[in-house]
């Protein structure tokens, strides 16, 4: 696990002093590590090379298709807008993300609290889920008015569904023979819940939490199409908008892999968070992966 | 019925649980207990045994009240009368939680009743001291063999100093060697304390080994069929199992079950 990316002289050593099948073990997975990074590298550097090629053997105009020379072209000297819009892309997706999992992770204990409020709104979590989204946002701009609060709210709407439902089935998986351990002495409901129900359905929580953390910046950058405003106050969608209105495709391009690079810094930051606090017991944290 | 047989109770005997015309009869018509009348007393190591379906994994349950008899009544006697407060319970599970160090694992009982950390900790090193696990009080449950982890679970069953502890098959699942490790462990446990043991197994030798008494039952409907006392004095040893009295008690105890 620790021997990802860069390897210091010290841990060398320390491996190189535990024997020779140790640093064997060693260089074994180091190299199965840069096969699995090397790969996928070499995969899209061909795809590049190709588009690139393509491109400019069939001599395509600019608005249509863009070389990955472009595309970075206009990266750079767009940058300081890419990265403004980034910036308030990320910030919408951040605060509907972190409402999605308070309000869902509430939704779901109320679930667990009480069979009355499950059967009553287990059909309508559902339902949130099948509106499509594009349809209620200019509904949601009609109340909230264009701006923050409007994205934020769609990208909740986007994200929360996945929350509500893995809480749920975490909460509602728990042991029974640990249940019966926990009324044996005496626990109350506080206790199981906080104590049993609770660090049970983690595992579940942090799978929801994956899913909805892409899903929030999806959420975000649809909110901004529907209700981003310009002024520097628009983020990714906005520009993309604005890029695809001026025919600025190259610009469009590069929003887009901003978006892609967004949704994957935030998955990669839950996942981290996920193995973290799950390194100790859990089975999807300690097994390495196998081929 | 009521001879001593354990020796260590030599001062006066009472009654740890009585247990007076206990019936269990399930929703569907089975009755899983007909008419049970036992007493245990204190500091005895009493075992049921019996076919499946004997219920007593059932009886043991009504004893520490995790089941409800139909009828008839569950005396929990002297300073031991507090509620099950005083008594534990080992399932067949060890049933650690996995995501709690061996040490946090012992502690729970603590934890729930409120003490102060300082004393959660102290004991639960003590309660793990009892089984010889404070080595791995800082691990994790999977790091633990399946003897290591039934050690935890009796560490915790012990931790709240009970002055009972039912254990339901809790070896059944552990190979032949690390099982009788546990039993001697368990006889040292239970002979440096004042615990009142009431176990369940579907094993002869296991029952006959550990115990002062064996309750044979039958099943459909659940029985007591005999009791029949083990004289052999503690600490029981090796030489125990090899002698003609422990076959004679086997042999015995499976006549009355078969």
């Amino acid at each position: 696990m620790q021997a990802n990316g860069q390897v210091t002289n010290a841990s060398v050593k320390v491996l190189a002093q535990e024997g020779i099948s140790a640093q064997a073990g060693f260089l074994k997975k180091h190299r199965q590590l840069i096969y699995k990074t090397a790969t996928p590298m070499a995969f899209i550097l061909l795809l590049l090379a190709l588009w690139q090629l393509g491109v400019r053997i069939f001599d395509t105009p600019k608005y249509l298709l863009p070389a990955p020379s472009d595309i970075w072209q206009a990266a750079r000297k767009g940058f300081p807008d890419l990265m403004q819009a980034a910036g308030n892309t990320f910030i919408a997706a951040l605060l509907g993300f972190l409402l999605s999992v308070a309000l869902g992770t509430a939704v779901a204990l109320l679930m667990m609290a009480s069979k009355w409020i499950r059967w009553g709104i287990q059909p309508y979590a559902v339902v949130l889920q099948t509106i499509p989204v594009v349809a209620i946002a200019p509904l949601v701009v009609i109340w909230l008015g264009p701006g923050m609060n409007s994205i934020v709210f769609i990208s909740l709407i986007v994200a929360i569904f996945p929350i509500i439902s893995n809480t749920n089935l975490g909460l509602s998986s728990t042991d029974r023979n640990l249940i019966q351990l926990m009324r044996m002495y005496k626990s109350g409901t506080w206790m199981m819940t906080w104590k049993l129900r609770f660090p049970y359905a983690l595992p579940y929580m942090l799978g929801g939490m994956k899913i909805s953390s892409g899903m929030a910046v999806i959420g975000a950058i649809i909110g901004e199409f529907v209700a981003g405003i310009g002024g520097g106050k628009g983020g990714l969608g906005m520009a993309i908008t604005s890029a695809a209105v001026q025919m600025q495709t190259s610009f469009l391009f590069a929003c887009t892999i901003a978006a892609s690079l967004l949704g994957m810094a935030f998955y990669l930051t839950v996942a981290a968070i996920s193995h973290y606090s799950l390194r100790h017991w859990h089975e999807s944290a300690i097994r390495p992966d196998k081929d | 019925m009521n001879m001593t047989v354990d020796e260590k109770t030599t001062v006066q005997a009472a009654e740890a649980i009585r247990i007076h015309d206990v019936t269990k009869r399930y929703e569907n018509g089975t009755v899983a207990l007909s008419s049970i009348h036992l007493t245990i007393e204190e500091g005895e190591f009493v075992t049921l045994v019996g076919p499946s379906g004997c219920g007593k994994s059932t009886l043991l349950r009504i004893m520490a009240g995790l089941d409800q008899a139909t009828s008839g009544q569950v005396h929990i006697q002297s300073h031991a009368a507090k509620g099950n407060e005083q008594a534990s319970f080992v399932f067949q599970e060890a049933n650690l939680m996995p995501w709690r160090t061996v040490l946090a694992n012992v502690a729970l009982p603590l934890e729930i009743s409120g003490a102060p950390v300082a004393e959660r900790k102290a004991r639960a090193l003590a309660a793990l001291e009892k089984v010889g696990l404070t080595a791995y009080a800082d691990s994790y449950p999977r790091q633990l063999s399946g003897g290591m982890k039934m050690r935890v679970s009796i560490a915790r069953a012990l931790v709240s100093e009970p002055k009972l502890l039912f254990m339901d098959e809790p070896f059944g699942a552990l190979d032949e060697m690390t099982r009788h490790r546990l039993h001697e462990e368990l006889l040292n446990i239970w002979m440096n304390s004042r615990l009142t043991i009431v176990f369940v197994t579907h094993s002869v030798f296991e029952a006959v080994y550990l115990s002062g008494r064996v309750v044979a039952m039958e099943a459909r409907p659940g029985k007591i069929k005999e009791i029949i006392p083990i004289e052999e004095s503690y600490p029981r040893t090796n030489a125990f199992m090899t002698s003609p009295a422990f076959g004679e008690k086997v042999r015995a105890i499976t006549n009355t079950l078969t």
